[in-house]
C-alpha cells in the first residue's frame, strides 16, 4: 500500500499541473470536461464516459487574462481563464458550468468567445424546492444529456446509476474525514486536508475513490500515534474557494485548528453525500437541492442558522472568512450572517485572497489577534 | 472637469422629467396613505404591468439609486452601509439603498418624500446577484412585508426553450395567486390584457424613438436618456403612452427640420454599460469637439416587443429576457446588439464603460470591443469608472483618455 505522501504527491501534481492531468485523460482516449462550480452535475457528465475536472486557478500573477476581464472579478476566475489563455486547458474536451453567480456565467461566455473547445453548455438552475422547480431542473438535464449526445457522449440511466454510486462513496469517505476531524482525531494537517479533498476534484472519480479509500486505511492504522492537529484554537472557516494551501498553514502557524468549514472547495462540495429517489436522475436532483448552500443560491438568514449548528457540531469557537476579493455573493452576507453570528456568541474575521494569495505578514497578524481573543 | 454634474438637455419634453419624477413618486406616497398595497420589486420584469392591472403600486429600489446620485444623497448613504460592513467592492446600487433603508429613509429631508415602505417585497432569482441580495436584505429591513421570492430561469436569449418559457409562466401565475392572496384583490383578465397592450405600445413607441438616432444630426443624444424613467416605471399605463407619444413628435419634428443636438455634428458615439447617474453632464463633454453621443446599449434591456395575444405568456417572456439582455448571460446577444446599433446609427466610436460597479454589463466588453473593431473598423476606448459610486471615477484619466480617443476618431475621419 501506498504511504500518505504518495497520496499526497499525486493528489498535488493534479492540482499544480492540471494541464499535464488533462492531456493524460485525453491521450487514455476520454473527453475531459471542465467546470468551476460545484452547483454542475458531475455525475451525469461522468455517466457520458467523458471525466468531469474542476478547474483550477490557483494563486498567481494574472497577465493576459487582464486584456479580456476587468481587474474586479475575483482571482480564482481569472486565474482559470490565464491558464486557459496560456494553454493549460487546450485539451479539454468541453466546459459545462451552472448558472451560479453572474462571474461564473459571465467568465462562460468570455471562455466560450476565446477558449476554442468543442463542446459549451450552461445550464440553469432552479432556486426553490418544489414539484415544479424540480421538474424544471429535469428538463434542464435533459438538455444537457442530448447536447453532449449530439457530441458522441451517450448518456443511460443505469451509467447515471453507476456514476452516482462513485461519487456518493467519495462523498460518504470524504465526510468520514470531515467527521474524524470534528474528533480532532484526523492525522492530517489543514493544509494536507485540503490538498487532498481539492485533489479529489480534479482528480477522475474512480483514482480518486481508490487514492482515497488507500488513505483511510493508512489513516486507521495510524489512529493510535495521535494527532498533530489537536492544538489551537478551534474555528470553522466559512467562504468561496480556497486553492492555495498556505493560508490554511498560516492559520495553523497562527494558532489556529479548523475543525470545521463551509467552503466551495470543501465541505459545500461533499455535503450531503447522497440524495434519494428512484430514478437516478431524481437522486442527482434531490442531492443537488439539498447542497449545503452557496450565498449566491440561499439567503443570509437561512445560511446563517446552518453555520451556526456546523461551529456547534464541530466545536469551533470563531469563525474566518475566507473571501476571494470581489465575490458578491460572499461578500453581501457578510453584514447579516456576521451579526447572527456575533449574537449567538461566535465572533468572526474576514480576510480577503486576493490574486497572489493573502498578504502573509497581515493576515498572520490578524489572525494571531483573532485566536488569542477568542481561545482560552 | 468636475467628478458630478447634471446634463444640458435639449429636448422640451426631457426637461420635463423634472415633473414626471416628482409625480411618480408622489403617486407612490399617496398610494401608501390611501393604503393601496405598495410592493418593492427589481426593475425589468413582468410584475410592473401585473401590479398596474391589479391597482397595486409598484416600486424600484433600484431606479432610486439614480435619483440619489441625481440629488448628491449616493455618498451618505455608502457611509451607512459600509458602516454595516458592505463592503466598498459590491455594486453601488446594493449600497446605495442598503444605507438608504438602514439611514435617511423616514427622514424629512429625504427629496420626493423618499421610499413609502413596502407592504409587499416580490423578486425573484434570476436576475443578477446584487439585484437578488437587495431583496434579501430587504427581507430583513421590513420584516412585517409580505415576500414572494420567485425562481426564473437564466438563461441567454439564444438558447430559450419551451420549458424555460413554460417554468417563467408558471412563476407569473404563483405571482398572482400570491397578489390574490395577500391584498385580497382579483386579477381582471381583461385589463391585463389592456396593460399589457399599453406596454408594448410603448415598447413600439420606444422603438420608433430610436429610429430617430439614425438621422445625421441626431435629435436625441444620451444625454436625454432620462426619458426612459417612464419606461422603468410606468410600463403598461396611458402615462408612459402620452409621455413617449410626445417625445416622438418632439423628435420627429427636429428629425424632419434637421435640428441637431448640437450644431456641427462632427463625431457619432455610442456608451456600453449603465451612465454615471451622479455626472450625467459626462454627455455633453464630447460636444466641446463636436462628438455626440448617438446611442447605449443599456436602453435596450427596457423595450421588448410583446406578443399581446397572449398577456401572461408575454409578461414571462418579457421578464426572461430583459436582464439577459444587457448582461453577461447573453454576451453573444449583445455583442449583435451592439454590432447592430452601430451600423445603424452611423457611430465613429465607442465609449465602453468598465463598470466597477456592475460585473454582469463589464463583462465581455472585451469581446465586443474586438468584434467592433474587427467586424465594423470601430474604435473603442475604455473607461474606468463606476455608475453609482465617484470615488472610481477619476476626471483627469477620463480626459486624457476621451480626448486622444476623440481626435483620433477625427483624424480617421479626415476632420483633423
Ligand atoms: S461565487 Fe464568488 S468566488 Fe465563486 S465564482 Fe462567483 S464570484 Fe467567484
Ligand atoms: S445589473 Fe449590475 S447594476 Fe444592476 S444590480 Fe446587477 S450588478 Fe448592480
Amino acid at each position: 500500500m501506498s504511504s500518505p505522501t504518495d497520496f499526497m504527491s499525486e493528489f498535488t501534481r493534479a492540482l499544480e499541473h492540471p494541464g499535464e492531468l488533462i492531456d493524460e485523460i485525453s491521450q487514455s482516449g476520454k473527453k475531459a470536461i471542465g467546470y468551476f462550480c460545484t452547483y454542475t452535475p458531475v455525475e451525469l457528465i461522468h455517466a457520458t464516459g467523458a471525466v468531469p475536472v474542476r478547474i483550477s486557478g490557483g494563486p498567481m500573477r494574472i497577465d493576459r487574462a487582464d486584456g479580456l476581464v476587468p481587474s474586479f472579478v475575483c482571482p480564482y476566475m481569472r486565474a482559470g481563464l490565464e491558464r486557459a489563455l496560456s494553454g493549460d486547458y487546450e485539451n479539454l474536451f468541453g466546459l459545462v458550468q451552472g448558472y451560479s453567480c453572474d462571474v461564473a456565467c459571465g467568465m462562460f461566455n468570455v471562455w466560450k468567445g476565446n477558449i476554442p473547445l468543442s463542446f459549451y453548455h450552461i445550464l440553469s438552475l432552479p432556486y426553490g424546492d418544489s414539484s415544479s422547480a424540480k421538474l424544471f431542473f429535469e428538463q434542464e438535464l435533459k438538455n444537457l444529456t442530448e447536447r453532449l449526445a449530439d457530441h458522441g457522449l451517450e448518456f443511460s440511466d443505469t451509467a447515471l446509476s453507476n456514476s452516482l454510486d462513485i461519487y456518493d462513496d467519495i462523498r460518504l469517505t470524504v465526510l468520514w474525514l470531515y467527521d474524524k476531524r470534528y474528533k480532532g482525531e484526523l492525522l492530517l494537517s489543514a493544509g494536507d486536508f485540503y490538498t487532498v479533498i481539492r485533489g479529489v476534484q480534479v482528480t477522475p472519480p474512480e483514482r480518486a475513490e481508490k487514492l482515497l479509500s488507500e488513505l483511510v486505511s493508512s489513516l486507521k492504522a495510524n489512529t493510535e500515534k495521535g494527532s498533530h492537529t489537536q492544538d489551537g484554537t478551534p474555528i470553522l472557516v466559512s467562504g468561496s474557494l480556497v486553492e492555495d494551501r498556505s493560508i490554511f498553514d498560516l492559520i495553523e502557524r497562527s494558532g489556529g485548528r479548523i475543525v470545521a468549514d463551509d467552503l466551495c472547495t470543501g465541505f459545500r462540495y461533499f455535503d450531503p453525500p447522497s440524495g434519494d429517489g428512484k430514478k437516478a436522475v431524481h437522486r442527482l436532483i434531490e442531492r443537488s437541492i439539498a447542497h449545503f448552500p452557496c450565498p449566491s443560491r440561499q439567503l443570509a438568514k437561512t445560511r446563517a442558522p446552518l453555520l451556526l449548528d456546523l461551529a456547534r457540531r464541530s466545536g469551533a469557537r470563531g469563525v474566518v472568512f475566507l473571501i476571494q476579493k470581489f465575490c458578491t455573493p460572499h461578500l453581501t452576507d457578510i453584514p447579516i450572517v456576521g451579526r447572527s453570528l456575533r449574537e449567538e456568541g461566535v465572533p468572526y474575521l474576514v480576510i480577503e485572497i486576493e490574486e497572489t494569495g493573502v498578504m502573509e505578514g497581515q493576515a498572520a497578524t490578524r489572525l494571531q489577534g483573532f485566536f488569542e481573543m477568542i481561545g482560552d | 472637469m468636475e467628478k458630478t454634474k447634471k446634463s444640458t438637455k435639449r429636448l422640451a419634453t426631457a426637461k420635463e422629467l423634472n415633473r414626471v419624477v416628482t409625480e411618480f413618486y408622489l403617486e407612490c406616497h399617496q398610494a401608501k396613505a390611501e393604503g393601496k398595497p405598495v410592493g418593492w420589486m427589481p426593475p425589468m420584469n413582468g410584475a410592473i404591468e401585473l401590479f398596474y392591472a391589479m391597482d397595486l403600486q409598484p416600486v424600484f429600489p433600484e431606479n432610486w439609486s439614480p435619483v440619489c446620485a441625481a440629488f448628491g444623497l449616493t455618498p451618505a448613504n455608502f457611509e451607512v452601509a459600509e458602516g454595516m460592513g458592505y463592503s466598498q467592492d459590491l455594486c453601488g446600487y446594493l449600497r446605495n439603498i442598503v444605507g438608504f433603508v438602514h439611514g435617511m429613509m423616514g427622514g424629512d429631508q429625504v427629496p420626493l418624500g423618499g421610499l413609502p415602505e413596502p407592504d409587499l417585497l416580490v423578486y425573484a432569482s434570476g436576475g443578477c446577484i446584487p439585484a437578488m441580495k437587495i431583496f434579501q436584505i430587504m427581507e430583513h429591513r421590513f420584516p412585517n412585508a409580505k415576500v414572494f421570492r420567485g425562481d426564473l430561469p437564466q438563461v441567454a436569449l439564444e438558447h430559450i426553450q419551451p420549458h424555460h418559457v413554460e417554468y417563467a409562466v408558471h412563476q407569473m401565475k404563483q405571482l398572482i395567486e400570491f397578489l390574490t392572496e395577500t391584498t385580497g384583490r382579483k386579477l381582471d383578465y381583461d385589463r391585463l390584457a389592456d396593460v399589457v397592450r399599453l406596454s408594448d405600445e410603448s415598447c413600439a413607441l420606444w422603438d420608433e424613438i430610436c429610429t430617430y438616432r439614425r438621422h445625421v444630426p441626431t435629435p436625441i443624444s444620451a444625454a436625454e436618456i432620462g426619458i426612459m424613467f417612464v419606461l422603468v416605471t410606468r410600463q403598461g399605463t396611458q402615462i408612459a403612452v402620452d409621455f413617449l407619444t410626445k417625445v416622438r413628435d418632439e423628435l420627429k419634428e427636429r428629425a424632419e427640420n434637421g435640428v441637431g443636438i448640437i450644431e456641427d455634428e462632427r463625431l457619432r458615439l455610442f456608451w456600453d454599460n449603465i451612465p454615471l447617474w451622479y455626472n450625467m453632464g459626462l454627455f455633453n463633454y464630447f460636444e466641446k469637439m463636436g462628438a455626440v453621443v448617438v446611442a447605449e446599449t443599456y436602453s435596450a434591456a427596457w423595450s421588448i416587443r410583446m406578443d399581446t395575444s397572449d398577456p401572461l405568456k408575454a409578461l414571462a417572456m418579457k421578464t426572461l429576457k430583459s436582464y439577459p439582455l444587457v448582461s453577461c448571460v447573453s454576451v453573444e446577444t449583445r455583442k449583435e446588439m451592439v454590432l447592430k446599433a452601430c451600423r445603424e446609427y452611423k457611430i465613429d466610436g465607442a465609449l465602453l464603460h468598465s463598470n466597477k460597479s456592475c460585473v454582469p454589463i463589464t463583462l465581455g466588453q472585451a469581446d465586443i470591443k474586438r468584434a467592433l473593431e474587427e467586424e465594423l473598423d470601430i474604435p473603442s476606448v475604455v473607461i474606468d469608472a463606476d455608475h453609482m459610486d465617484d470615488r472610481n471615477f477619476s476626471p483627469a484619466q477620463f480626459q486624457t483618455r476621451v480626448d486622444a480617443f476623440m481626435e483620433m476618431l477625427l483624424e480617421k475621419k479626415g476632420l483633423l
